[in-house]
């Protein structure tokens, strides 16, 4: 009943201050405007910008001149756009389900009363706050085909030690998959540890009563009780395997030949290296709509499971 | 399963996690030219020394990057944080119409990372005499989304009696912002800063396109510069990695919870 009378106030005070509307919208978005303008001037411009930019030939020094879709067609003809797409595509089949299952097992073990718990904790998580330029530098070397301490390892426990990690096209991306999953699978275990703990005790109780073994309670407890956190992880993987660049401009450049070359490379070396801007900004559109492909699955997806 | 197989599995898992890192540390401090690949290598330390560290520090600008990540990520976290905690008071607490088309074309932030703007950024910041300048680094980074999302929601979190009855009291919005509802998230803004400031501190692929001179640098982006100085050898890069990632330990070990807090919050909301 108290309720229902302040909801009425409210209401009625809105209502009064109708012929104010401009004044009390002014008054809100004066709080809005600190972050509105940054992101006006470095997110939404650059958005539309690109937009126009990858209409013409744009060189470092300034517009060309226009030449409608002809950038889009050049790519579209160009064979090496398909072969970096598919190796962004490969990075993420092969990085997104390897971070998320470790990830998955480091939480599951965590989860778990084990010694030294919060240590060991730290200690898978600790790589994830170093950067790209640390883990790079740190995996060139640990890869390194004479001195590296991966072949030492593998030469001590009897398997042929002498694999060039980075200059081999069969194992490159192993390479640079190992190296990012050790980075940030900490990342991947947090979340799933939170999502662990979101999970009332009293299911496993009861499932245990009913006789259910470890695997079966992993299997319809457990799965189920992360499948929200899952989905985040699955899709946020996607997009920052997509994004990958750091990881090959350090550690292969690129190489070996044209092997770790990916779509952010490809628009790093067509705007900078080659000064084409104007290109470079239609490459980027073409990687934005699939940003935005992905944005708009993601939603449906999550939207069905709300309703 | 076994309790004890499970705490074993879990150590081996936990020490070859450490292991990059271990090494990273006896190779930065082995004289220049010496490996450690062989287990005798690795028992040496009669050999170790901080030779490495004096030379990197005197013939580089690596103190100098470190100072401009920290300056840069102090900036872009408090502005970024001051910034949000405004935009997510409107969001939370202040009634107005146009709010629904604002919330969405913030929020479509999230959509279109950095990556995929690069061309039109880089023309942007040229245009405004941005490029080779600290300001280029912090002005885009002020533009993520995620702190309103989240800052929003622990707002909505502060009971509607607080506000309204300061409102009886004649306070005006920005006094119920400062005084109420930046308190009283505190401790979300200390997560979100976190988060905040580890993005900043990590960020490569922008800062090394947009800062040309040496000294203007950071740490993330300075680094890949040791590879193309061919004088540098494979131990003074360990060198070099180990005094880029030894604060960034360091603080890590000091405020773990905080950033483990702040990281899963972050990434449970996008």
């Amino acid at each position: 009943m108290e309720t229902k009378l302040r909801e009425g106030k409210g209401s009625v005070a809105l209502r009064k201050s109708e012929p104010l509307r401009i004044r009390t919208e002014l008054k809100a978005i004066i709080y809005l405007i600190p972050f509105l303008v940054p992101f006006a001037v470095f997110y939404l411009w650059p958005v539309l910008r690109g937009a126009w930019m990858s209409l013409h030939v744009w060189g470092i020094q300034g517009m060309e001149k226009y030449v409608a879709v002809a950038n889009y067609k050049k790519i579209f003809a160009n064979s090496d756009f398909y072969l970096y797409l598919w190796h962004s595509l490969y990075f993420v089949l092969l990085c997104a389900p390897t971070v998320i299952i470790l990830g998955l097992v480091l939480a599951l073990i965590i989860n778990q009363n084990i010694w030294m718990r919060t240590l060991i904790r730290s200690v898978f998580f600790l790589p994830y706050v170093l950067s790209v330029s640390v883990i790079s530098f740190i995996w060139l070397r640990l890869f390194d085909a004479k001195n590296g301490p991966v072949n030492a390892f593998l030469h001590l426990i009897g398997l042929p030690g002498d694999i060039n990690w980075l200059t081999d096209h069969r194992f490159v991306w192993w390479a640079i998959t190992i190296a990012t999953d050790w980075w940030t699978v900490g990342f991947v275990m947090v979340l799933f540890l939170a999502g662990l703990q979101e999970i009332p005790t009293d299911q496993y109780e009861a499932a245990k009563i009913d006789g259910a073994n470890a695997w079966k309670r992993f299997l319809h407890i457990t799965l189920p009780g992360l499948s929200k956190v899952m989905k985040i992880q699955i899709f946020y993987q996607i997009i920052s395997s997509l994004k990958l660049f750091g990881q090959v401009q350090i550690m292969t450049g690129g190489g070996p030949g044209d092997t770790t070359n990916t779509m952010i490379r490809y628009i790093y070396v067509t705007g900078f290296k080659k000064d084409m801007f104007g290109l470079a900004s239609a490459q980027s559109m073409i990687f934005c709509f699939i940003m935005l492909l992905i944005a708009v699955i993601q939603f449906k997806m999550t939207d069905r499971k709300d309703g | 399963m076994n309790k004890t197989l499970l705490n074993i599995i879990a150590i081996v898992l936990a020490i070859l996690f450490v292991f990059p890192l271990i090494w990273m540390l006896l190779v930065s401090l082995k004289p220049d030219g010496v490996n450690v690949y062989s287990l005798s290598d690795w028992v040496n330390w009669s050999d170790l020394n901080i030779d490495n560290y004096v030379k990197v520090v005197r013939d580089s600008h690596i103190l100098r990057w470190t100072w401009n990540s920290l300056v840069i990520g102090i900036l872009t976290t408090v502005i970024s944080i001051l910034f949000s905690s405004l935009a997510a008071f409107a969001f939370s607490k202040l009634p107005f119409r146009t709010r629904g088309i604002f919330y969405v074309i913030i929020v479509s932030g999230l959509l279109i990372p950095t990556e995929a703007i690069l061309i039109p950024l880089y023309e942007t910041a040229l245009h405004l005499k941005l490029i080779d300048n600290i300001w280029a680094i912090i002005l885009p980074g002020l533009t993520n989304p995620i702190g309103i999302l989240l800052l929003k929601s622990f707002m909505d979190g502060v009971p509607k009696d607080y506000i309204e009855a300061a409102q009886i009291d004649g306070s005006r919005n920005f006094r119920l912002w400062w005084s109420i509802c930046l308190p009283l998230t505190r401790s979300a803004m200390v997560s979100v800063g976190i988060f905040f400031f580890i993005l900043s501190w990590n960020n490569f692929l922008w800062p090394y396109l947009s800062i040309t001179s040496e000294e203007n640098m950071i740490l993330s982006a300075g680094l890949p510069t040791f590879l193309s100085n061919n004088t540098m050898s494979l131990n003074l890069i360990m060198t070099a990695s180990a005094i880029a990632a030894i604060p960034t330990i360091i603080v890590f070990i000091l405020l773990q919870r905080h950033i483990v807090q702040g990281v899963s919050m972050s990434g449970v909301k996008g």
